[in-house]
């Protein structure tokens, strides 16, 4: 699992490549929380070179989403393909966590 | 969680063998990634050479996982699930694998086998009760 940061605009942005499965999520996990909860700004996290999505992502998604409110913040996803918007359907992680269609949606969403 | 690797490297040529649907196949990894982390992290103990058997097979419109190990008794199917998300501050962070392979598959069934003590029989050999775990994915949507 890979991790690019990036900054647009006062947002977080963090693409991820790669399975987040529970190797991926261990693998990236400090990281990932490290770079969008200190900074207590929006974040959106681009999906779309993201091949699979298990429970360990799902709860590393949840617990920085979690953190990030915790200053005020949000936090969106977008770029999900089929599979990977299953598990995010299927877990109900839509329902607590943004998601949107595109990088302009997920930042506007973030930004409200 | 080497385990799971090894493992699920075996599943695409299967999927291409059995012409398993991008979907279906998907079902099946996460299926098979969660119930052999779940057992991984859970189930066994430490340098205990204590292990799981995975069997995938195709069906009549169906995948068939069929997963041994002889780690701590534990029954998925009859595993309550985690309260549904009410927010972000509340959802709970537990027990969401589990509950995502109920929803997953089309059918899930569990039992526990008693062990085998060393015998004349079989010289040698013993078998520890074990846990077997039987998750169907429908292959038609």
């Amino acid at each position: 699992m890979e991790m690019q940061v990036s900054d647009i605009d006062q947002v977080t942005k963090v693409a991820l490549s790669g399975r987040l499965d529970s190797a991926g999520a261990s693998q990236i996990e400090m990281r990932f929380t490290a770079v969008i909860v200190p900074k207590g700004q929006p974040a959106i996290v681009d999906l779309s070179e993201v091949s699979f999505l298990a429970s360990l992502g799902v709860r590393l998604i949840i617990s920085t989403a979690r953190a990030l409110l915790g200053k005020g913040r949000k936090l969106a996803l977008y770029g999900a393909n089929p599979t990977v918007m299953e598990i995010i359907e299927t877990t109900a992680l839509h329902e607590i966590v943004l998601v949107a269609g595109s990088e302009g949606e997920a930042i506007g969403m973030v930004k409200a | 969680m080497d385990a799971v690797e090894d493992g699920q490297r075996h599943l695409p040529p299967f999927f291409e063998r059995c012409n398993i649907g991008a979907a279906a196949s998907n079902r099946v990894e996460v299926i098979f990634e969660e119930i052999v982390s779940n057992a991984v992290r859970h189930g066994f103990e430490a340098n205990s050479g204590q292990t799981m058997h995975v069997w995938v097979s195709a069906r009549p419109q169906a995948v068939e996982l069929r997963f041994e190990d002889d780690g701590v008794p534990f029954n998925p199917v009859e595993r309550a699930a985690p309260s549904p998300f009410q927010s972000l501050e509340t959802a709970p962070l537990g027990g969401l694998g589990i509950d995502l392979v109920k929803k997953l598959a089309a059918s899930m069934r569990y039992e526990r086998l008693p062990g085998a003590p060393y015998s004349a029989s079989a010289p040698g050999q013993a078998f520890a009760p074990s846990n077997h775990l039987i998750v169907t994915v429908s292959t038609l949507r």
